[in-house]
């Protein structure tokens, strides 16, 4: 009996002493605790920071879904695809300009940029504090964050207009932060924030050639000034543009155009910027991306969103290789054997999105070519003939067309010659999430979209709308664009 | 110690042990009826047992021992045993209901002395209602006490206490079960309880102060008595059909429909075929249960042992779910001043689970499709040039064939849940009690889902005239996914009673304890292996390493929570009219930062028990008036850890085969978030009239949680999107609660009762003061439409407020659907802005009632129980979710607008996406008749059987609904921002009839 009240009160004795408010302290398990930043003290670590940016881009809601629908569908180069019936909740909306602040497409592509901006402004406040690892390497992914935090802003500012700039983590108590998180800035003060980026990123990357093959994929110098030059292309800068467009060295046209969006041209010598995807195990993918442009119905293998439009279509010439590299049509054999039914629901689909390896898996080896070598040549050419140096635009020009199997251009004039650049760049570059942009850079958007069949309402239609939801958090210091 | 466990094995396994001569009589009242349940003891002999149903007991001793008899509501008698049969009459107490005890929380009280609003539920109330979840069987019998159940196998329902205080804190109410917090009961066999106690309002509460802002629900499971050995068996079986169904379009007002809406004739008029989805993946439900226990006491020794089995065959296709449970409840008499409390018990539940999505899908996938081809294959949405399906043709919706959805989803849940503790009473003085009490939960869980990923390949892709197109030999064949969960809580309590009545008058008892809960760590393993054998035999094979094809390996550790806690309460009673309670808790709780751990919590309660005032003496007809009221604080500490910590897991290539980890942060922590607290004022009157035949109680109680913690988010542009928990709002909640019941006896062979009880509960937001806080846009129906929002608008509004578009009907020009705009124009949906919304109600009903009635005629037992809510609102999201191709429900097929037709109410059909408006907005009025059940008793001589009652219950017979969906009843995923109130994927409430028998050897 004795035993049974000795245990009683080492029981109550055990949590009476335990009592303390240590007692109360538990061990976090699910995550890492942000108290412990020295376990991230090293190369390895300070490099994982950058390496949740270049993530980002993985997501269905950056780079996939939302993002076909407003640079592609949204374009003249492709239609909604799919089933008549089927809307992919807005893509209707998108194909046919109808869209409104609510849309989901345009909300998700904002937010999404700027969750890949707080990553970013992650990295540069974190990684210079890392002091183990190694002070290069710690100024390289720093360099890294801020062009892609370039690259965000950049497609911000093309879709939205200008919009907050957020260029540190904001304090949730201070006002001053409060205010920077909605109000919106200028277009051109979102520009100079861009410029600063890309330039104190330029001074600290590193040449592709001197990553290892293994990191082929990170940002280099190339990337930063082919960026900067496309930046000063959409500012009108035209002696900038040519000044960073030759700075991109290092690189060539590669000869086989469809090849690039193959496996195999992945990061070839043509390539400046892409994102990658992985598709063997542990699979690493752009979610969706290949599924939701996969050929749809019997003997497809996606959902056939974004199919290539007839004004896409009619705009190549006869012979023009990339026709075929970018468009599959039905009833035909790809290049890897597969057959694609005459039974499919479309006639013509996305080819650049294609994987051979992993068709129909959710995420796949298909990369998206963001930079190539190919427009720094076209960006190049469209600044000379704005210089009034057409002749030397037009042997840019033509190493594009010969390219593609084309003969050299016959433009002489330097307004033709400027239509011929932007024909060529449509061609060239379709699917590459360019085209929207680049009719309202060169304001040929509301004759391309009267021969696309819809109407593109000038002065409203150059930007997106703004997500209602950030709006209403604004409160008024921010105004939706106008026409929403 | 041995000879001890050795006695108490004899007594389980020899029934026939016993000593001494058996004693028979009868025990009636003065009206000579018989009384069942009265207690017998021999005082030297210390046997005991109770009187059956009839009044008769056999008792196992000596001639000329004293028997004492006692009974609630009767004076106790003692008188000496008699070999020849004894009939007794007790005589009527003077204090009526006087020893009827509460259970209140780290002790009892008697339930004249209690000042707070507790509702005691008794076994036979409850278990009439078969039903496999505890907290299922009391709903409509408390009044206040709100359940949302589902009856999909295995479910836990909502249950809400006094209005919902709280909209993305813990939600649930604390159970206590023998002394284990715990917040789910689904191992709990409703068999083996014995009472339900119902903590509602702050004064009784505060002793549970950490976790009782949603109430406490205690459950008291059986213990043995009676000094022979009793066998009880209970078994039944029944049938279960969904209570209320949706008529879909037939294939042919399918085709017409569709037709309209995309403007073509791409579909035949004349179908060949006509499939009732909803038939084709449902069966006829079935479902049993066995309950055996055997109990019993001798003089040092009660025990009990229970085990019972249930299994259901549900009425979707392939979801069988079956649960055993065992219980031992013991309880040792050590020495005069020490008892030990010991109880256990063991669950271990299967389950084949399907996708409740298959509802979703048969609703929408259109009846022009076959379950299956002529040539075998399942049936797919492909519509040939002839305009009806076949295996060639295009797609024409994105539904899958729901049949082959439930056929290839191949999955196993298993768990065990064991719970058991320990008890130590002990007297260190006469009035002086010291408890000790530990309990602990250990639960496992495992599971496997297997997908045959080429054969669903097939399916989807490969109808017979496509061979041409072959599975790609680089896909999985298969993947299968394991996974293994389990944790271990723990709870230890200690605490004094002192209990004295001083001068006569002064009755004082105050208990002072401390306590400490642990929430383990729990820890989850979740595996994904691709191409395995195809016979699971085979899946787990000795010494084979899986490396190879592992595609996903997960193994988590979540964070665990810590409770430590030091609680006192006082209670006065004067001259036995006059209450006083005060209760004080402090706790401490590991989720929140260093400094904002601590909470206090007091409360106190006070009552007057004007039926003893000696100016009541002579009035007649009143039994019993007592009038009680309190205030209390109370806290919910239901949030995740709160620590600023990095998200992992963002890997990326960067060009090469080595896969670059990645971490960021991506929240922002309030470290000063700290206890939810409500704070509630009450007060009530019990009364008991007319001899006691009319009881009933009336309460109101204002309730307000000053510090509502929601989870938001920062501002878009911060690019967080992690929600955290921030203190924001105020919320209140207001009512009142009546319960009645009328029992009576006409003579000997027919009694009957009649109660109900209603209760009225007004739910607002009262303010947010936090401008920083993301609008929580929920509601969400899966195509980008949302239905419900809370952000600075919603002050004054109802929690799970739906915020949309007012319907203004069909313009009857163009048949297109119509909405106003905020100046009050119609307008079509694109031209809608978002202030063009409205709060169009909630999905928190206002009031909640319960019906009982019920007769006892001769050997004959019938009862009817009813239970209906008022003032919700519903979502027709099956309706509002269609998308192009899909079916629709007959009553638009038959009448939609069309140029002929223009006055129709339903709209011309369309393909696009409808934005969330009142048009799918129903009442979710409802009353429903839970129960009938008739029994009938055979009139058994004495024997082998005692006791054999056989009955048969209608479960959910009846309902009246204004809501045309499936049911009003909707629990979705318990969020009231999420799913709840919205029909998607819900499971249908069946009507199931029941027939079963109780029996006693």
């Amino acid at each position: 009996m004795k035993k049974v009240y000795i245990s009683m009160f080492v029981l109550s004795s055990i949590f009476l002493s335990g009592c303390s408010d240590d007692y109360l302290d538990v061990n976090e398990t699910e995550s890492i605790l942000t108290e412990d930043i020295e376990l991230f003290n090293s190369n390895e670590g300070a490099a994982t920071f950058t390496t949740a940016v270049y993530n980002k881009f993985l997501d269905f809601s950056m780079s996939s879904f939302s993002w076909v629908g407003m640079t592609s569908i949204a374009s003249d180069d492709a239609d909604k695809g799919s089933s008549p019936g089927d809307t992919g909740s807005d893509k209707d909306l998108m194909d046919a300009l109808t869209y409104n602040p609510s849309s989901p497409s345009t909300s998700e592509i904002f937010r999404a940029n700027y969750e890949g901006i707080n990553r970013a402004n992650r990295a540069i406040s974190i990684i210079p504090t890392l002091d183990k690892a190694d002070a290069n390497i710690r100024e390289r992914l720093v360099g890294e964050a801020k062009f892609l935090r370039a690259f965000m802003y950049f497609t911000l500012v093309k879709a939205y207009g200008g919009v907050p700039v957020i260029d540190h983590v904001p304090n949730p108590a201070s006002e001053e932060d409060r205010l920077m998180q909605l109000t919106r800035k200028t277009p051109a003060e979102v520009y100079a924030f861009i410029e600063k980026d890309l330039t104190e990123a330029a001074a600290v990357l590193p040449l592709k050639s001197a990553y290892s093959a293994s990191e082929k994929g990170r940002a280099s110098q190339g990337a930063a000034y082919a960026l900067l030059a496309k930046i000063n292309l959409y500012q009108k800068n035209w002696q900038k543009v040519v000044d960073n467009c030759n700075l991109v060295t290092g690189y060539s046209l590669v000869a086989n155009y469809a090849s690039m969006f193959r496996l195999a041209g992945e990061n070839d010598a043509e390539s400046i910027f892409e994102i990658q995807g992985t598709g063997t195990v542990p699979i690493k993918g752009i979610a969706g991306y290949s599924n939701i442009q996969g050929a749809r119905g019997a003997g497809g293998w996606g959902w056939g969103f974004n199919t290539p439009s007839q004004s896409l279509l009619n705009a190549y010439e006869a012979n023009d290789v990339r026709k075929n590299a970018t468009i599959i049509f039905a009833g035909t054999t790809l290049y890897d054997g597969r057959v694609v039914p005459t039974t499919v629901e479309n006639p013509m689909y996305n080819y650049k999105a294609y994987s051979s390896s992993f068709t129909d898996a959710w995420e796949t080896d298909t990369n998206i070519k963001y930079l190539r070598f190919a427009e720094v040549i076209l960006m190049k050419a469209e600044a000379l003939n704005e210089l009034g140096q057409t002749a030397d635009a037009i042997a840019l020009l033509n190493q594009i067309r010969n390219r593609a199997g084309l003969a050299n251009t016959t433009a002489v004039s330097q307004s033709d010659m400027r239509t011929a650049i932007w024909k060529e760049r449509r061609v060239e570059m379709a699917f590459e999430h360019d085209r929207f942009f680049d009719l309202v850079r060169t304001g040929q958007a509301a004759a391309a979209f009267t021969i696309h069949g819809k109407t593109f309402v000038t002065g409203k239609h150059e930007v997106f709308p703004l997500p209602q939801a950030f709006i209403d958090e604004a409160g008024g210091l921010s105004t939706q664009n106008p026409g929403y | 110690m041995r000879n001890f466990i050795l006695s108490f094995l004899a007594l389980i396994l020899l029934p026939a042990y016993m000593s001494g001569q058996v004693i028979k009589g009868k025990v009636l009242d003065k009206d000579g009826i018989g009384i069942p349940g009265a207690i017998v003891l021999g005082t030297t002999s210390n046997a005991n047992t109770d009187t059956d149903f009839d009044g008769n007991f056999s008792i196992n001793a000596t001639n000329g021992e004293t028997l004492k008899i006692s009974m609630i509501g009767f004076e106790t008698l003692s008188i000496k045993a008699s070999t020849s049969f004894m009939t007794i009459t007790l005589k009527d107490s003077q204090e009526m209901t006087l020893d009827e005890v509460v259970v209140i929380g780290y002790g009892s009280r008697k339930k004249i002395d209690n000042t707070t609003a507790i509702t005691s539920l008794k076994a036979e109330e409850v278990s009439k209602t078969k039903v496999l979840n505890a907290s299922q069987a009391i709903q409509g019998k408390a009044a206040g006490v709100q359940v949302i159940s589902s009856d999909a196998p295995g479910s836990s329902p909502s249950v809400v206490i006094r209005g919902l205080g709280t909209a993305t804190g813990g939600r649930t109410p604390l159970y206590v079960v023998d002394g284990m917090p715990t917040t789910n009961i689904n191992n709990i066999n409703t068999n083996d309880i014995t009472s339900y106690e119902i903590l509602k309002d702050a004064s009784s509460l505060a002793i549970y102060g950490t976790r009782a802002a949603n109430g406490v629900i205690i459950i008291t499971t059986k213990q043995g008595k009676g000094d022979k050995v009793t066998v009880e068996v209970e078994s039944f079986t029944g049938f279960r059909k969904p209570l209320k169904t949706v008529r879909m379009a037939d294939s042919n007002a399918y085709a017409t429909y569709t037709n309209a809406a995309l403007g073509t004739n791409t579909f035949s008029t004349n179908q060949p075929v006509n499939t009732n989805w909803l038939d084709a993946i449902t069966r006829t439900g079935n479902y049993t249960q066995n309950n055996v226990s055997i109990s019993g006491s001798s003089e040092n020794v009660k025990y009990f042992f229970s085990a019972g089995n249930y299994e259901e065959k549900a009425i979707l296709n392939g979801l069988d779910y079956s649960r055993f449970t065992f219980r031992n409840n013991n309880e040792y008499k050590i020495s005069d001043k020490l008892k030990i409390t010991q109880n256990l018990s063991f669950t271990s539940a299967n389950s084949t689970p399907q996708p409740f999505s298959a509802f979703t899908s048969a609703y929408k996938q259109s009846p022009i499709v076959p379950v299956r081809f002529s040539n075998g294959s399942y049936g797919i949405s492909y519509v040939g040039a002839d305009g009806t399906s076949g295996t060639s043709g295009s797609s024409f919706n994105n539904v899958g064939n729901p049949v082959s959805q439930l056929d290839f989803n191949d999955e196993e849940q298993r768990s065990v849940t064991l719970q058991g503790g320990i008890k130590l009473d002990y007297d260190i003085l006469k009035s002086l009690k010291f408890t000790s009490q530990f309990n602990g939960e250990y639960y496992t869980w495992k599971n496997y889902n297997f997908e045959d990923t080429q054969a669903i390949w097939q399916v989807n892709n490969n109808p017979a005239n496509l061979s041409s197109i072959v599975y790609p030999d680089d896909k999985n064949i298969n993947q299968l996914t394991k996974g293994r969960n389990q944790y271990f809580n723990w709870n230890l309590s200690n605490y004094v009673t002192y209990n004295e009545v001083f001068g006569d008058i002064h009755d004082i008892e105050v208990t002072a304890g401390i306590e400490t809960s642990i929430q383990g760590a729990r820890e989850a393993l979740t595996v994904t292996r691709k191409d395995v054998n195809p016979n699971s035999n085979y899946w787990s094979l000795k010494d084979v390493n899986y490396v190879g094809t592992v595609t996903s390996y997960k193994d988590e550790v979540f964070n665990e929570t810590k409770l430590a806690s030091y609680f006192g309460r006082f209670q006065y009673k004067l001259l036995d009219r006059y209450l006083l309670t005060g209760t004080v808790r402090r706790d401490g709780s590991s989720n929140f930062g260093k400094d904002y751990r601590w909470g206090t919590f007091p409360a106190f309660g006070i009552g007057w028990i004007v039926s003893n005032e000696n100016f009541m003496a002579n009035v007649k007809g009143i039994d019993l008036l007592k009038i009680r009221g309190g205030w209390g604080k109370l806290g919910n500490q239901n949030v995740p850890l709160n620590n600023q910590s990095y998200s992992s897991g963002l890997s990326y290539y960067t060009g090469g085969s080595i896969l670059n980890e990645g971490t960021t942060i991506n929240s922002q922590i309030d470290p000063s978030l700290s206890w939810e607290i409500t704070e509630e004022t009450s007060a009530g009157v019990d009364f008991e009239f007319l001899d006691s035949r009319l009881k009933g109680s009336f309460d109101l109680y204002d309730k307000t949680t000053k510090n509502v913690i929601l989870f938001t988010v920062p501002y878009i542009t911060s690019g967080i999107n992690a929600a955290s928990p921030a203190h924001v709002g105020e919320v209140n909640n207001k009512g009142y609660e009546i319960s009645l019941r009328w029992d009576d006896k006409i003579n000997d062979d027919l009694s009957y009762w009649l109660g109900g009880n209603y209760s009225n509960n007004t739910n607002k937001l009262s303010s947010l003061q936090n401008a920083n806080i993301s609008p929580i846009k929920g509601g969400g129906l899966g195509n980008g439409q949302w239905t419900k929002l809370l952000d600075n608008s919603s002050v004054g509004q109802a929690l799970g407020s739906f915020y949309l578009y007012d319907y203004a009907g069909v313009n009857p020009e163009n048949g297109k659907m119509l909405y106003y705009t905020a100046d009050g124009e119609k307008v079509t949906q694109d031209k809608l802005a978002e202030s063009d919304r409205n709060y169009s109600g909630s999905i928190l009903p206002t009031s909640n009632y319960g019906v009982t009635v019920g007769v006892n005629y001769k050997n004959f037992d019938l009862s009817v129980d009813g239970y209906g809510t008022g003032g919700s609102k519903v979502y027709n999201g099956k309706k509002a979710q269609r998308f192009t191709g899909e079916n629709v429900e007959a009553s638009l097929a038959e009448n939609f607008w069309t140029a002929s037709n223009t006055t129709a109410t339903n709209p011309a059909p369309f393909n696009s996406v409808p934005v969330a408006s009142t048009y799918y907005l129903e009442s979710g009025d409802f009353f429903r008749i839970n129960n009938i059940s008739l029994g009938y008793k055979l009139p058994l001589k004495e024997g082998f059987i005692n006791y054999c009652r056989l009955y048969v219950n209608a479960i959910n017979p009846f309902i009246t609904q204004k809501f045309s969906g499936f049911s009003p009843e909707l629990n979705g995923n318990g969020d009231p921002y999420g799913t709840q109130g919205i029909e998607l994927d819900a499971y249908p409430t069946l009507r199931s009839v029941v027939i079963g028998a109780n029996l006693k050897f």
